[in-house]
C-alpha cells in the first residue's frame, strides 16, 4: 500500500466515527430546525412540514412563551458563566502563585485540589444538591449554628437557585484553572525574577509586570474554553434542579431538551440549539478578533 | 528580629492558606463521606456533626435496595469499557497517521478535531434522536437504549482530544524507530504495532482512562438515548430522590461506589493525563 493510501486508511475510522455523530447529525439538524416535526412525524422525520423561519421566529420573540423563556436562558447562563470564570480564575490564580512556592507535601496538595475536576459531574452535584437541602442540608445548619440565618433558607428552588449551582460549577470548575495557571507560571525563568529584584521590584511590580504578561497566552485559553463550555452548561442545572429547573435558573440546554422530548418540538429544539450555536460562534469570532487587535498593538 | 518575625508571619499566614484551599475543597466529601456511615434519623436530624454519632453500613448494605443501582453499575462498567477499548483503537490509528504523514487533509482534519471539540452536546442530540428513530424505522436496527450506540456515540466525543493528546505523544517517539523498523524488513503496519504501540504505551493508557472518564460522567446523552436496559450510574443516582422518599444516605454511599473506579484510575494515570490536559490548554 503506498504511503498517501495508507495515511487516509488509518483515519478513516474516526473520520467516519466523527462524521456520524457530529458532522451529519448538525447537518441534519439544520435541517430539521426548517421543520414542524413532532410526534407524529418521528417514526419517518421526510414527511414533516417545512415550515420556513417559523421556529426561529418563535425562539425570537418576545411575546411567545418560549421565547420569552429563551431570553431569560440567556441571561441566566451570561450570568452564571460570567460569575464561574471570574471567581474561578482568580481562586485558581491564587491557588496556582500557591503552589508555585517549593513546600513540604507540595505534589499531594497538587493532587488534592484536582480531585473536583476528576470526580463525576453526577456525584459532585448530587452531593452539592445534598449540602443545600433546606431542611437536611449542612449549609442551613452551618449558617444557623453561627447566627447568620435563623430560618432556613430555600436554596434550590426560585431566585436563589441559579447561584447556588454557580457555587457547585465554581468548585468543581477552579482546579482546571489552577491546573493550567500553575503549568503557565512554571514557564516563567526564574532568572527575570532574580534581575527584577536587583532592580529593586517590589512584589507587586514582579507580578504585574513579570508573572501577569507571562500568564495571558493561558489566561486567553481558560477565558474561551470556559464561555464555550459554561453555553452549555446542562449538568450542573440538571442533577441539582431536576429536569425543569424553573424560570429562575433555565438555561439553554434544559429549556431545549425539555421542548424537544417532553413537548415532541423537535423541530423548534433544533432551532434553538442552531441559535445557541450561532451565538457561540459568534462570540468566539468576537473574542479572537478582540485579543488578536489587541496583541497587536502590544507588540 | 524584625525581619524574623515577619518571615514567620508570612509562613503562618501561607501555611494558612494552604489549609483554607484544602477545607475548601476536601469539606464536600468529608461531608458526603460522614453522611454515608450515618443512619437516615441521623441525616435527617437539626445537629451537623462531622463524625457519625452512630456508625452504621446500613446505607451501602441497602443501597441496592431501593434502586438497582448494581445493575446502574455494571452498565457503566460495560459502556466506559467498551469506549475506552474502541476509542484507543481508532485513536491510535489516527493519531499514527497524524504523527508520521504529511498529506493535503491533514492539517484541516486537525483543525476539525479542535473545533468538533468546542461543538455544544444539545446541538447533536436532537438530530442523533432523529436519526437513531430513521435508522430503527428504515433498517429495524436498535440503536437508543442498546450498548453499542451509547458506547459508539461516547467513542466519537472523546476521540478529538484522544486523537490530539497521543498525537502529541507520538510526535515525543522518534522517527528513527520506524525507519529502523522499516530497514529490518517491517512494513509500516508492523511497524506501528511491534514498535510504536509499545513505545507509546503510557500515552495510549491515558487516552483509555480519559475515555472511560468521559463516558462514565456523561449525562446528557444518556438521558436521551439510553433507557431502562442500559440506564448508567450518571442518571441512575438520580433516581434515590423520589416524589415521596428522598435517600440521602443510599445515595452518599453510591456516590462513594461511583467515585471509585475514576479515583483509581485517574491515580494511576495522572502525570499523563494532566500532561495532556496542560499541553492541549498551552498550545491551544
Amino acid at each position: 500500500m503506498n504511503k498517501k493510501r495508507l495515511a487516509y486508511f488509518l483515519i478513516l475510522p474516526a473520520v467516519l466515527a466523527m462524521l456520524f455523530v457530529h458532522i451529519i447529525p448538525m447537518i441534519w439538524g439544520f435541517v430539521i430546525s426548517f421543520m414542524d416535526l413532532d410526534i407524529t412525524y418521528i417514526m419517518d422525520w421526510t414527511k414533516a412540514p417545512f415550515v420556513g423561519l417559523e421556529n426561529y421566529a418563535k425562539g425570537f420573540s418576545h411575546v411567545t412563551t418560549i421565547g420569552k423563556r429563551f431570553g431569560r436562558s440567556m441571561l441566566n447562563v451570561g450570568i452564571f458563566g460570567f460569575l464561574t470564570i471570574t471567581i474561578g480564575y482568580f481562586m485558581g490564580l491564587g491557588a496556582a502563585l500557591l503552589l508555585n512556592k517549593p513546600f513540604p507535601g507540595r505534589t499531594l496538595v497538587r493532587g488534592l485540589i484536582l480531585l473536583p475536576y476528576i470526580t463525576p459531574d453526577t456525584v459532585t452535584f448530587n452531593f452539592w444538591r445534598f449540602i443545600f437541602q433546606a431542611r437536611i442540608g449542612i449549609l442551613n445548619k452551618m449558617l444557623k449554628s453561627v447566627g447568620l440565618i435563623h430560618d432556613n433558607v430555600i436554596w434550590l428552588v426560585g431566585n436563589k437557585s441559579l447561584y447556588a449551582v454557580t457555587v457547585a460549577a465554581i468548585w468543581k470548575g477552579w482546579p482546571f484553572g489552577a491546573l493550567i495557571l500553575l503549568a503557565g507560571l512554571q514557564t516563567i525563568p526564574r532568572e527575570i525574577y532574580e534581575a527584577a529584584m536587583i532592580d529593586g521590584a517590589s512584589a507587586w511590580q514582579r507580578f504585574k509586570y513579570i508573572t501577569f504578561p507571562y500568564l495571558k497566552p493561558v489566561t486567553k485559553t481558560f477565558i474561551i474554553m470556559n464561555i464555550l463550555w459554561n453555553f452549555n452548561a446542562f449538568n450542573q442545572f440538571y442533577v441539582m434542579l431536576g429536569n425543569d429547573p424553573g424560570m429562575a435558573a433555565e438555561v439553554p440546554s434544559t429549556l431545549i431538551l425539555r421542548r424537544a422530548f417532553n413537548h415532541f418540538e423537535y423541530g423548534l429544539g433544533s432551532a434553538l440549539s442552531m441559535m445557541l450555536f450561532a451565538l457561540m460562534i459568534v462570540i468566539t469570532a468576537l473574542y479572537f478578533y478582540f485579543f488578536r487587535i489587541r496583541s497587536q498593538e502590544d507588540a | 528580629m524584625n525581619k524574623k518575625a515577619k518571615k514567620l508571619l508570612g509562613k503562618i499566614a501561607f501555611t494558612a492558606a494552604i489549609i483554607l484551599v484544602l477545607l475548601f475543597v476536601l469539606g464536600p466529601y468529608m461531608w458526603m463521606v460522614s453522611s454515608s456511615f450515618k443512619s437516615t434519623l441521623e441525616i435527617q436530624g437539626m445537629e451537623p456533626s462531622w463524625i457519625p454519632k452512630t456508625f452504621t453500613l446500613d446505607n451501602y448494605k441497602t443501597m441496592n435496595d431501593i434502586v438497582p443501582v448494581f445493575d446502574y453499575f455494571k452498565n457503566s462498567l460495560i459502556i466506559s469499557g467498551g469506549t475506552m477499548f474502541l476509542s484507543i483503537i481508532l485513536s491510535t490509528l489516527a493519531a499514527y497517521s497524524l504523527s508520521r504523514f504529511r498529506y493535503k487533509a491533514r492539517n484541516p482534519y486537525i483543525m476539525a478535531l479542535f473545533s468538533t471539540q468546542m461543538l455544544p452536546g444539545i446541538l447533536f442530540l436532537i438530530p442523533y434522536y432523529v436519526m437513531f428513530i430513521w435508522i430503527k424505522h428504515t433498517f429495524g436496527l436498535q440503536m437508543t437504549n442498546t450498548y453499542y450506540g451509547l458506547i459508539f456515540t461516547y467513542t466519537s466525543f472523546s476521540l478529538p482530544f484522544s486523537i490530539l493528546m497521543l498525537r502529541n505523544y507520538l510526535d515525543s517517539v522518534p522517527r528513527e524507530i520506524d525507519e529502523q523498523a522499516l530497514i529490518d524488513g517491517c512494513t509500516r503496519v508492523q511497524a506501528l504495532f511491534r514498535v510504536i504501540i509499545p513505545l507509546a504505551k503510557p500515552g495510549i493508557a491515558a487516552v483509555g482512562i480519559y475515555s472511560f472518564i468521559m463516558g462514565w460522567s456523561e449525562i446528557l446523552f444518556a438521558t436521551i438515548i439510553s433507557g431502562s436496559r442500559t440506564t448508567p450510574l450518571s442518571i441512575g443516582l438520580l433516581d434515590y430522590i423520589q416524589q415521596n422518599a428522598a435517600h440521602w444516605g443510599n445515595m452518599m454511599a453510591a456516590c462513594i461506589m461511583s467515585t471509585i473506579p475514576v479515583l483509581i484510575l485517574f491515580t494511576l494515570m495522572q502525570k499523563h493525563i494532566v500532561q495532556g490536559l496542560v499541553s492541549g490548554a498551552t498550545k491551544g
